[in-house]
Parts: C-alpha cells; sequence; structure tokens
C-alpha cells in the first residue's frame, strides 16, 4: 500500500526530479485497475541523487523484502551504486527507478510526461501513449490485459475528444 | 476532464492477444474515470487500497 498524497508531497516538495511511470500513472490516466506500490523515474544527476537521498532520509527507506537488519544504508553512495531500487517507507511501498525496460532513462522519456498540479504539488506523469509503447516493448505476459485496458483507455479518451 | 494531455497521440499496431483481452474490458469504468480529475482518480486508488488491506487482514483473521 501507499500513501500517494504524501510520496508525491514528499517527492516534490524536495525537488526530485522525476517522472510518475507504471500502475498509478495508468490510474492516473483513468485506468480502474488496483495497484499498491508507485513507480517513479527519477534522474540520475548528482543533484537530483543528492535530493533524493535528503527526501527520503526521514521516511525509513529499507529493501522490500529483504530480511531485517541489513546493514542499508539510504544515502547518496547506496544510490550511485544502484539503479533501481524496491523499497518500503513510512508512506508505503515506493519503486524508484533509474531506467524502465523499453524506456531508458528519464532523459529519454520526459519529452513524453506531462507535468500535472495535484495534491497542491506539481508531478510529472508519463504520458498514455508512451506508457503503452514502454508496456509493448517490455514484453512481459502479465502486461497484456494492462495494455488492453489502457489502449480502451486511449480510444474512450479519443472518442470524447471528438 | 482529467489534465493529462499526450504530446504525439499514436495508433498501435494491433495485438490479436491484446485484442482478445480488450474485449472484457468494462469500459463504464473508463468512461466514469475519464470524467474525474487526476486527484479524483488518485483518492479512488488510496481509497480501493485501503479497502484491499483491510480485506486481506479479515480474511487472513478468519481463516488463519
Amino acid at each position: 500500500m501507499i500513501d500517494i498524497e504524501t510520496a508525491l508531497r514528499v517527492l516534490a516538495g524536495a525537488g526530485v526530479e522525476f517522472i510518475v511511470v507504471g500502475g498509478v500513472a495508468a490510474r492516473a490516466h483513468g485506468s480502474a485497475r488496483l495497484t499498491n506500490d508507485l513507480d517513479v523515474l527519477y534522474r540520475r544527476t548528482p543533484e537530483n541523487i543528492q535530493a533524493l537521498a535528503a527526501a527520503l532520509g526521514t521516511h525509513a527507506p529499507y529493501l522490500r523484502g529483504a530480511p531485517r537488519g541489513l546493514p542499508f544504508r539510504w544515502d547518496v553512495a547506496t544510490i550511485e551504486r544502484g539503479l533501481n531500487f524496491t523499497l518500503t517507507t513510512s508512506f508505503g511501498d515506493l519503486d524508484l527507478l533509474g531506467e524502465i525496460v523499453g524506456g531508458g532513462g528519464y532523459e529519454a522519456l520526459v519529452a513524453d510526461s506531462t507535468a500535472i498540479p495535484v495534491f497542491g504539488v506539481e508531478v510529472r506523469c508519463l504520458n498514455l501513449d508512451r506508457l503503452i509503447h514502454v508496456k509493448r516493448a517490455a514484453g512481459r505476459p502479465k502486461d497484456l490485459e494492462v495494455i488492453a485496458e489502457l489502449e480502451a483507455l486511449l480510444e474512450e479518451r479519443d472518442n470524447t475528444r471528438r | 476532464m482529467g489534465g493529462l494531455s499526450d504530446r504525439d497521440p499514436t495508433s498501435f499496431e494491433p495485438d490479436p492477444v491484446i485484442e482478445a483481452y480488450k474485449k472484457d474490458i468494462d469500459r463504464t469504468l473508463l468512461r466514469a474515470n475519464l470524467e474525474r480529475s487526476v486527484e479524483e482518480r488518485l483518492r479512488d486508488l488510496m481509497r480501493l487500497q485501503r479497502f484491499a488491506d483491510e480485506w486481506r487482514r479479515a480474511a487472513e483473521r478468519v481463516f488463519r
């Protein structure tokens, strides 16, 4: 489970550059599917890594599914050594992605995202057509039903715009 | 309406498996969601998460 409002406020409030992708992005576009975590694609620059380390530092980030008590430190060095992190935090399950399969990194996708005002902050969300492309490119069987819904959503949205 | 736009709406090459799944999509839910703002859609998701979590914990209490 994830308190999306708190998560977005924490990240955006700290000036972290990121794009909401995955199930929450789908939901923002109108999907009816349940998702329990928040996937964000973060920018891999030194400044942004520093902002990300500081933003989550007080929210008890820990590796999701890992045994308790591991010497895990959430800091700049950890983020620099890794790329994608599946975390638990005080506000819920958060996936921090440096790259996504079929899409690449922040720089590759930022032009296909839109800044939206939500919960009092401005957040970038991956556009629906790009979200479909990424899901298709990832080629995971479990995504087929998700892609079907996203494409239906695109058709419905286009119908309402005509 | 939602407030999200796409830079370049694209059509996709039809995939027979995806098309088959598409027949079972409840489009009334999608149309209802498209009438809501992005914030309303995300608040709905959080309510659904809380309900699913409560349901899971109740089931654990009963069936364990």
